[in-house]
């Protein structure tokens, strides 16, 4: 094997814009994704059993389909439902968004069932009301416990974000790819692309890890 | 204050209390006693609507809380409970823990609250402990956090679910100290407890629970020397 990485260096900051994209879509997917997956959790451990029933099918969907599909159907898909393409940016955000957030309820579900119930209850004998009993005192908790849980969430995405370049989205991987392409020569660009994934995953790993460090000093 | 009427509670087919009546005056002090799984749990827990009653009337301060319309969230500003295993909110300091309540609820200035709750650690001996997160105090210390936590609401009644049963035995004088204070205070008062001296010394009256039924209903003394019933005879005898 002969590699030679000379004549695609050149190169290395056209794939490197890419990351702006790639980073747009998985903070933006993955703040919108949480937030959903908060709602959806709140939904399964609701009383009311629509709620339950809804949010459990959601997920089911989303776990039970290729995300390739997802992503497609709400880009190729968007002319006939909405009237207008929307652009591949914005279908991969929704997508994502959409897909991370039925994961991301589950863990979030798991994360609060396993908060002890007298927590609730002595929000509740204080009078104090649903709302802020979760926000103020059961998510806090639940948060702390799944956070490595929820980082390993976050890393998924990162590296499955790769998967918008089916849809023309200029991200660090399709860059890459054009980049062989035009020079037929795919292995130093796409090794080149694996490294920045893979630095990209570590600068999140090493984040996860210094945030869940700051919380556990607290108790 | 209190008033229970025809109390019944069920957990699906098992039912657990079965049709209980009674009355706790302004300023009395109740000791609910009984063999394990008799139901004080779940009649303590009634009372704040922890438990949803199955049939029967609860009335607090005239207030119906079995009645829909009655806001319980207002009521249960008003009854303090303090939980066997304590409870406290471990992501708060215990300064927190005692301002959560007051501030988001009874939106009361900070200022306020806070004063307020060092006003009343300084009353359970923990002032000192005010920055410390929970997880650094003893069992003792957390109940009396926990007793401090349910008055920073200011309170007109207490509910106690067996708050000395979890506790090392060096530390259950000082949590009853803290209720003996509290009771001679004229706070209206219910405990579960185990703890039969306690009760003797401090009820007013005490409520012999067995199987849901509300079996003796009877000031300390009498209850203590003279239990009508076999079922309190039998049970006095194995825990005294
Ligand atoms: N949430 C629940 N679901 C189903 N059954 C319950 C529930 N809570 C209590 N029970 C049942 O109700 C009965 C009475 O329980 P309760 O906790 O009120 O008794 P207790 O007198 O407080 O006993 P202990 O002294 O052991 O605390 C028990 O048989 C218990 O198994
Ligand atoms: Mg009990």
């Amino acid at each position: 094997m002969n590699l030679d990485f000379t004549s695609v260096l050149p190169s290395l900051p056209f794939i490197l814009q890419g990351l702006g994209v790639t980073l747009q879509i998985v903070c933006l997917a993955g703040i919108l994704g949480f937030l959903l997956g908060i709602i959806l959790s709140l939904c399964k451990i609701s009383k009311i059993k629509l709620l339950n029933w809804l949010a459990n099918a959601y997920t089911s969907v989303f776990r039970g389909t290729p995300l390739i599909l997802q992503l497609m159907i709400i880009y190729f898909g968007s002319p006939q439902v909405l009237g207008f393409q929307i652009e591949g940016v914005t279908a991969a955000i929704i997508g994502f968004a959409l897909n991370s957030a039925a994961y991301i309820s589950e863990i979030i579900r798991a994360g609060i069932q396993a908060i002890d119930k007298g927590q609730q209850e002595a929000a509740m004998a204080l009078g104090v009301p649903y709302r802020p009993t979760m926000v103020n005192i059961i998510l806090p908790q639940a948060m702390k416990n799944i956070l490595p849980a929820l980082m390993n969430e976050f890393i998924t995405l990162t590296k499955e974000s790769a998967l918008v370049t089916t849809i023309g989205v200029m991200d660090v991987m399709r860059r890459a790819y054009q980049v062989g392409a035009n020079q037929y020569q795919f292995m130093e660009p796409l090794l080149l692309a694996g490294i920045i994934y893979y630095i990209l995953v570590t600068i999140l790993t090493f984040l996860g890890k210094l945030v869940e460090g700051r919380l556990r000093s607290n108790d | 204050m209190i008033k229970v009427e025809k109390l019944h509670k069920s957990f699906g087919k098992n039912e657990v209390l079965k049709g209980i009546s009674t009355q706790i005056n302004n300023g009395e002090v109740v000791a609910i006693i009984g063999p394990s799984g008799s139901g004080k749990s779940t009649f303590l827990r009634c009372i704040n609507k922890l438990e949803e009653p199955t049939d029967g009337k609860i009335w607090i301060k005239g207030a119906d809380i079995t009645d829909r319309q009655t806001d319980i969230l207002k009521v249960r500003q008003n009854v303090g409970m303090v939980f066997q295993h304590f409870h406290l909110f471990p992501h708060m300091t215990v300064l927190e823990n005692l301002t959560y309540a007051p501030l988001k609820v009874k939106k009361t200035t900070k200022s306020e609250a806070e004063n307020t709750a060092m006003d009343l650690l300084e009353k359970v001996g923990l002032a000192v402990k005010a920055q410390e997160y929970p997880s650094k105090l003893s069992g003792g210390q957390k109940q009396r956090v926990a007793i401090a936590r349910a008055l920073a609401m200011n309170p007109e009644i207490m509910l106690f679910d067996e708050p000395t049963s979890a506790l090392d035995p060096e530390m259950v004088k000082e949590v009853l100290d803290v209720m003996k204070t509290l009771a001679h205070s004229g706070m209206t008062m219910a405990i579960v407890t185990h703890e039969m001296g306690f009760a003797r010394e401090v009820a007013d009256r005490v409520l012999f629970l067995d199987g849901g039924v509300l079996v003796e209903d009877a000031p300390p003394n009498e209850f203590f020397s003279h239990p009508k019933s076999s079922r309190a005879q039998d049970f006095l005898q194995k825990v005294l």
